[in-house]
């Protein structure tokens, strides 16, 4: 009979506590089908299963994360209804993805006053007017291609460098920067190519190797620049070849096999296979949710819960501080954040003047099928003089 | 003996008649009440509910435009995004200096001299080799834009807000005021679209798509007929970018892709090409499926999700595709083909022919 009593009050007890769990929705508005899907369908389940673990940890006491991944197949209006009806339901925060979506958006979050945090790297993202809100997870592109400039700079001093980038704002980010960049380095930028979306690109290679060129640095998504380093191993020519974060990973070793052998990567997150507890952690939440071994492997799986995780520990030290949990709870909780986080090589810092998380990058190389680091953790000593002239 | 509020038989005995837009009093008064009703629908839908209704809208008026062109004239245009695209970016442009009311006609004046531009080829080619100079324009569009710093590259240009009256449009109430703009704009151009067909310049875009040979015999001027219906194709085009640009709130060139190109098409397709109400049956039908689809394809996730084959997602850009197949096989006069049927079944309603 006392055991009884017991378990009555062990479940009022613990009915109280799910009752007293406040719910709090985290949306994310990205591709799952349609164009860069192929990233998107990963770093939509990074997200998912994030906050799944979140949850399942109670990582925030007297939190349960309600997390919504849309699929908006890269179609503005889609996004902009997505991030209307958050900002309806009081979402405290909002996860993004694609740089249209995101620069057509920047008016509407400056006015609502929500945080937003993209997979988008895009500099212009930051950048005034109406950045107040917008948060990167990582240096933005403009900063990796400036970043592998320097190794490149480093290692081959004086190099003929062509950019290979895609045809829109995404692609194009970078140039400019990478141009004055490239002046202080001592190399040079002979030619910037817009990657059509063609299956053949020997004509453009032929003429890479008419003027010279060693190296070609893409600002691309990994399935156009498989088909450039493919042809160029077919067309047996010696240049080397090297990439901002979308343009490289896992993802690319699998689309180009051994012709990706030598490519140089930048980017913030840590390697699956690396022995460390980044890694570690990655395996454990794919293989506790039941995660195939493609999307353990991908890069996105780790952004996509990085992106997740900004957001929960937001929240957190939010809720830590004794605040209601808001949009301006968590904005001013994001201008304050220092996070040692587990899945990027440097802790996730932001400040009013500083909008990006993870200050760092490494430089990878294709070796023998994986991308081994061959830097240490570096910031670019570049990009702050020639993009904000300081 | 003539009833003024039903047709009873075929009472017409002049051309004018026969011309008339409405033929009985009740399609008057259906007409006036499903504009009342139109006008007061706002207050029974959420802000949510008015976002997606005025994208509907906008693309109707965009899909009217092409119905003028492809509907009307037969002409094949692949590149009704790159009209849009040129409203948008005018938009965006003279929109820190002219009011909104006047930025609209001037969006939709430059997009119809860029559709008389690209009508200029139909002078001498046609069909598929027509189309592909439509989709080289959607290409050149797109390139042209992606190399102006002046328009961003591509990147946002953001619309400013707009005060109408004292009136501040912002968040809370961004969908209802441009619901009503759009609402009397498309009101407007539908009653000229709808007349169209009652101007000799109307009647001349039919008889060129029938048979261009023939109408010239008979003294029309099929080429500059087949200007005509691009730039005016493209007026409507260039109004609809216009609000699409204060709709959204920015102008970014992915709004104006080819893709949204073929959704148009589709959209006339599906509608009923070269009809009224196919131009708004085509949007909202297509708008409409996507957004219950994606609540289908949640839903399905949840009962069915196997490892490494996702299910849910597909259906949502299956459902789309297959809806146009279907249409194709089973009904190409589009929902406009069922809309007739139905007001044909209810027009003497009980009775029966």
């Amino acid at each position: 009979m006392k055991n009884k009593w017991t378990l009555w009050a062990l479940a009022a007890v613990l009915a109280m506590g799910f009752a007293a769990a406040e719910k709090v929705h985290i949306m994310w508005s990205g591709a799952i089908t349609g164009p860069t899907s192929d990233a998107g369908k990963y770093y939509a389940q990074g997200i998912e299963d994030y906050c799944s673990w979140a949850n399942d940890t109670g990582y925030v006491a007297g939190v349960e994360f309600v997390c919504e991944t849309r699929d908006d197949q890269y179609n503005n209006a889609n996004t902009l209804r997505n991030f209307e009806e958050a900002v309806d339901r009081g979402d405290p925060v909002f996860l993004g993805y694609s740089t249209g979506g995101t620069l057509q958006l920047k008016p509407l979050v400056q006015e609502v006053g929500v945080p937003f945090i993209p997979a988008s790297y895009h500099i212009g993202n930051i950048d005034p007017p109406d950045n107040d809100y917008i948060f990167l997870p990582i240096a933005s592109y403009s900063e990796q291609v400036i970043a592998v400039l320097e190794y490149i700079a480093k290692v081959s001093p004086g190099a003929k460098v062509a950019m290979a980038i895609h045809p829109s704002p995404f692609g194009r980010a970078p140039v400019e920067d990478a141009k004055k960049a490239a002046k202080d380095l001592g190399i040079e930028i002979v030619e910037v190519q817009e990657m059509a979306k063609g299956l053949d690109y020997t004509a453009t290679l032929k003429r890479f190797e008419n003027k010279g060129v060693e190296y070609i640095v893409y600002q691309n998504v990994a399935g156009p620049v498989a088909n450039m380093i493919k042809d160029a191993k077919r067309l047996g020519l010696k240049i080397k070849h090297a990439g901002a974060h979308y343009a490289g990973g896992p993802d690319l070793l699998r689309l180009a096999g051994d012709a990706a052998e030598g490519f140089l990567w930048v980017t913030a997150y840590y390697m699956p296979h690396e022995d460390n507890a980044a890694a570690k952690f990655v395996k454990e939440l794919g293989a506790k949710y039941g995660r195939p071994a493609d999307t353990i492997e991908s890069v996105h799986y780790p952004s996509g819960m990085l992106a997740a995780g900004i957001a929960i520990e937001a929240i957190k030290e939010a809720k830590d501080a004794g605040k209601k949990i808001s949009a301006e709870s968590v904005y001013q909780a994001l201008l304050q954040m220092n996070w040692p986080n587990k899945l990027a090589v440097g802790p996730v810092t932001y400040s009013k003047d500083d909008h990006v998380g993870v200050d760092q990058l490494r430089v990878l190389e294709a070796k023998n099928g994986t991308f081994v680091p061959v830097t240490e953790p570096f910031s670019s000593a570049l990009f702050r003089k020639v993009h904000y002239g300081k | 003996m003539r009833n003024p509020w039903t047709r009873t038989g075929n009472y017409k005995t002049s051309y004018a008649q026969d011309t008339t837009i409405f033929a009985t009093y009740s399609e008057q008064a259906s007409l006036v009440v499903f504009l009342i009703g139109m006008l007061v629908l706002p207050r029974f839908l959420s802000r949510g509910d008015m976002q997606i209704l005025d994208l509907i809208l906008i693309y109707a008026l965009a899909v009217l435009g092409l119905n003028i062109i492809t509907g009307y004239a037969g002409l094949i245009n692949i590149g009704h995004a790159a009209f849009l695209g040129v409203g948008a970016y005018t938009a965006a442009l003279v929109a820190p200096y002219l009011p909104f009311w006047a930025v609209l006609p001037v969006a939709g004046l430059v997009a119809a001299v860029a559709g008389a531009v690209v009508g200029i080829p139909a002078l001498r080619i046609k069909h598929l080799y027509l189309a592909i100079a439509t989709l080289a324009f959607q290409l050149i569009f797109e390139w042209a834009v992606g190399h102006s710093p002046a328009l961003e590259q591509g990147g946002a240009m953001a619309m400013p807000r707009v005060v109408f009256l004292g009136y501040k449009v912002g968040f809370k109430n961004h969908h209802y005021f441009w619901y009503y703009v759009t609402f009397v704009v498309l009101v407007i151009m539908a009653f000229g679209f709808r007349n169209l067909l009652r101007t000799r310049f109307g009647r001349s875009l039919v008889a060129v798509r029938d048979n261009d040979r023939a109408a010239d015999a008979m003294g029309m001027d099929p080429g500059r007929t087949k200007v005509f219906a691009f730039a005016l194709g493209a007026f409507y085009a260039g109004v609809a970018g216009a609000l699409y640009a204060y709709w959204s709130r920015a102008v970014v060139i992915e709004d104006y892709s080819l893709m949204i190109s073929i959704k148009f098409l589709a959209m006339a397709i599906v509608g009923g090409l070269g009809t009224l109400v196919g131009s708004f049956f085509g949007p909202a039908f297509l708008e409409l499926l996507d957004i219950n689809m994606e609540t289908f394809s949640y839903w399905i996730k949840t009962i069915y999700n196997p490892p490494g084959v996702d299910v849910g997602s597909a259906i949502r850009p299956l459902a789309f595709g297959l809806a146009i197949v279907l249409f194709l096989i089973f009904e190409p006069r589009g929902l406009a083909n069922w809309w007739r049927l139905l007001r044909s079944y209810f027009r003497n309603w009980p009775f029966k022919y």
